[in-house]
């Protein structure tokens, strides 16, 4: 009985009677929403943040003194280099500077001669004009300490302080897109000499190394080999900070699910008594279908279908608002339960990326959760007898 | 076992699984009293509930059914997911050899599925014949698919909760490589007489079910299911690789191969499945449910058809074969 002609009464019943279905959508629609924004944010974000671990090396390396990374010396830089199978070798500079109590930058100190194991680094230093970079003291920031700058009446410098207590002078040289804040946010891009200065690093050590492995099946032998070399390093591979990252945002969108469990087991309760406390209407039409020869079979087949087309309608109304607000209105208020650490005002925008994966998530727990609560009550409505449901 | 539940993907995956279980023990409660009390002769308020009951059965049966086959894709998806928490696993293979168990629970879902899919057949067929003449035997089918579904969550629990995340694991090129000479093939097959044995019993199946010979479609049916599973990870899964090396039932389910996998192993299960259903229903019931037995043929050809084009396009493009 599954024909054109059965699936034509169902849209007419169905749009018969908008009104009852109007609230069930909306409740519908609202904890379709919840869900699909929670992990739309965290997956952009996650797909973001593994973009960007592509641009990242292969192997930091970090002295360890007391179980703190501390400053590595750059006596160390020949020795790595003389182990086989190693592409290149980086050494790094950077660390926080705190502008005042709360709020910090991060500063990279780059030798724009040399090759820049980090992509999205080695973009920034080819645009940039060396010869009138390295001029006078400047410096390349992000689009947060911009505005935080600005705010505090530094239109096109800034007065860094260094351990020695001598003042610093250091010009903006230009200001990062805020396409990719996430990263660039509150970075300040300096020299790496002018760098060590300012961060109190000595001459001749530096934050770490970064090296690139051509060859990814070496990996495991060259960590090996220098963590034989230097009874105090620590070496961070590139696949463990992946791991770091999705299960930093597994974390969040983990516990935000095991609320939303709690959400919407109460809304499977609300739908199930909504449904058993069917209206005396509908149970009068029921028993007119009955009483003109409908079978049992043929009035469940007509209420599920009624429900399908429910869960599909809020389904798709829900990930499209959803869609909407994350990505077109740059999620408000949602965004900062996933961004943490609220050091200067973010200009983070997100990457409309939804993992086909996600999707799937949500249809698969919204619609078994709702049409596992409408089956039973649909049979027994179905089920009542006809004489009994047109008294 | 907590950093996974944390996953979205597996926890939304746990709490599906959840509430089939409740429908499940639904299902189970409803069937075996109706096994029981059933008496279509008696006019008895009981027999009466009995028969509302019956039909709460059947719908629960299909939803069921289809929320398990939606399940069992998207628990292959959420392992292949997690493959990165796992040392040493790079797809759903590492994942699911991490214990036991992995491999058992995947089998048993396929198991439930048809015999969902069994039960769905035979209530059609005892539907229309007005007097429910194999109530009780399709009843009992039932019971036995709910019972490999209770099965199925218990392994669910095992085997997650004995996922251990810091204990490394093989990567499928381990698990299914050519061990340094050892053959991993049944009856000591090699690639070409595995390859003449495929052909051989796909046309074997096809013939049976077209000259409607249902014993030998029942026995042809799980050897060419068997078969096919060491064609495909050995021989043709190559050419989807485009790597002689790679050797991998998983990896073709992932987005660098166009998800081909779940189509490859969907068309294979429904094919030998719907073949091994309509042969029952022919068998025992002498009622010949003719377009099961097309869409069996056309299921098991696109089976094959898909396998050979990735050699022929494979050829087309370097001239030769791995």
């Amino acid at each position: 009985m599954l024909n054109n002609l059965f699936l034509h009464f169902v849209s007419l019943f169905f749009l018969k009677d908008k009104r009852r279905y109007l609230s069930l959508m909306i409740i519908s629609t609202v904890v379709v929403f919840l869900l699909s924004v929670a992990l739309f944010i965290s997956s952009s974000i996650k797909h973001t943040l593994i973009e960007n671990l592509q641009n990242q090396p292969d192997f930091i390396v970090q002295k360890v003194v007391a179980g703190e990374s501390s400053y590595t010396p750059l006596s160390w830089q020949d020795k790595i280099l003389d182990i086989p199978g190693i592409g290149s070798i980086n050494a790094r500079v950077y660390g926080r500077y705190n502008l005042d109590s709360k709020k910090s930058i991060l500063i990279i100190g780059i030798d724009p001669f040399d090759e820049q194991t980090n992509k999205s680094l080695k973009e920034i230093i080819d645009s940039i004009d060396l010869k009138a970079f390295l001029k006078e003291k400047y410096m390349i920031i992000g689009a947060g300490v911009d505005s935080y700058l600005k705010s505090h009446f530094f239109n096109d410098y800034y007065n860094f302080l260094t351990p020695k207590g001598e003042l610093k002078r250091v010009k903006v040289f230009k200001v990062l897109s805020p396409k990719s804040a996430i990263f660039s946010n509150d970075v300040a891009i300096l020299p790496i000499n002018l760098a060590k200065e300012i961060l109190g690093i000595k001459k001749d050590s530096v934050s770490d190394f970064a090296i690139d492995i051509p060859n990814s099946s070496e990996e495991d032998t060259i960590k090996q080999k220098i963590e034989s070399l230097f009874f105090n390093a620590r070496v961070v591979s590139k696949r463990s900070v992946r791991e770091a990252y999705e299960s930093l945002y597994d974390y969040k969108s983990g516990i935000f699910l095991a609320l939303f469990i709690v959400v919407l087991t109460t809304f499977t309760l609300i739908l199930y008594l909504r449904y058993t406390i069917a209206t005396s209407i509908e149970r009068r039409e029921i028993g007119i279908f009955r009483a003109v020869g409908w079978s049992i079979k043929d009035v469940i087949k007509l209420k599920f279908l009624e429900n399908l087309a429910l869960v599909v309608v809020s389904f798709t109304l829900g990930v499209s608002l959803a869609y909407l607000y994350t990505f077109i209105f740059n999620a408000p208020i949602a965004l900062n339960i996933f961004l943490d650490k609220q050091n200067l005002k973010s200009f983070a925008t997100l990457d409309a990326y939804i993992e086909p994966g996600v999707l799937a998530s949500i249809f698969i727990i919204f619609a078994i959760s709702f049409l596992a609560t409408a089956l039973i009550p649909i049979w027994k409505i179905a089920t009542t007898d006809p004489k009994e449901a047109m008294r | 076992m907590d950093k996974l539940l944390l996953n979205s993907y597996l926890s939304i995956y746990i709490f599906s699984e959840v509430i089939t279980l409740i429908l499940s023990l639904m299902v189970l409660f409803i069937t075996v009293k109706i096994v029981l009390k059933w008496d279509f002769n008696s006019n008895s308020k009981e027999q009466y509930a009995l028969e509302k009951s019956l039909y709460l059965g059947s719908i629960l049966a299909l939803f069921l059914f289809v929320a398990k086959l939606i399940l069992l894709v998207y628990l292959v998806y959420a392992l292949d997911a997690i493959s990165i928490y796992i040392p040493g696993a790079m797809c759903a293979a590492g994942v699911v050899s991490a214990n036991g168990y992995g491999m058992v629970l995947l089998g048993v879902k396929f198991l439930t599925i048809f015999m969902l899919l069994l039960y769905l057949f035979l209530e059609k067929y005892d539907v229309e014949s007005k007097y429910y003449p194999i109530l009780r035997a399709r009843e009992v089918v039932l019971i036995v698919a709910i019972v490999l579904s209770l099965i199925e969550v218990y392994l669910d629990y095992s085997y997650f909760y004995n996922i251990d995340i810091n204990a490394p694991v093989s990567c499928c090129s381990t698990l299914y490589g050519t061990l340094e000479g050892q053959n991993p093939l049944p009856f000591n097959l090699n690639i070409n007489t595995l390859l003449i044995v495929f052909a051989l019993l796909f046309i074997a199946l096809i013939s049976a079910l077209l000259l409607e010979l249902e014993i030998l479609t029942l026995i042809v049916a799980p050897l060419f299911i068997y078969i096919s599973y060491y064609s495909v990870v050995y021989f043709f899964g190559t050419y989807i690789y485009q790597l002689p090396t790679h050797k991998c039932p998983f990896c073709m389910m992932q987005k660098e191969y166009n998800y081909i996998g779940y189509l490859v192993w969907g068309t294979l299960f429904f094919g030998v499945s719907l073949g091994a259903v309509w042969a029952i229903v022919k068998r025992w019931l002498k009622k010949d449910y003719r377009e099961v037995k097309r869409y069996a043929i056309i299921l098991l050809t696109l089976f094959v058809a898909i396998n050979c084009s990735y050699i022929l396009i494979y050829y087309i493009k370097n001239g030769v074969l791995l």
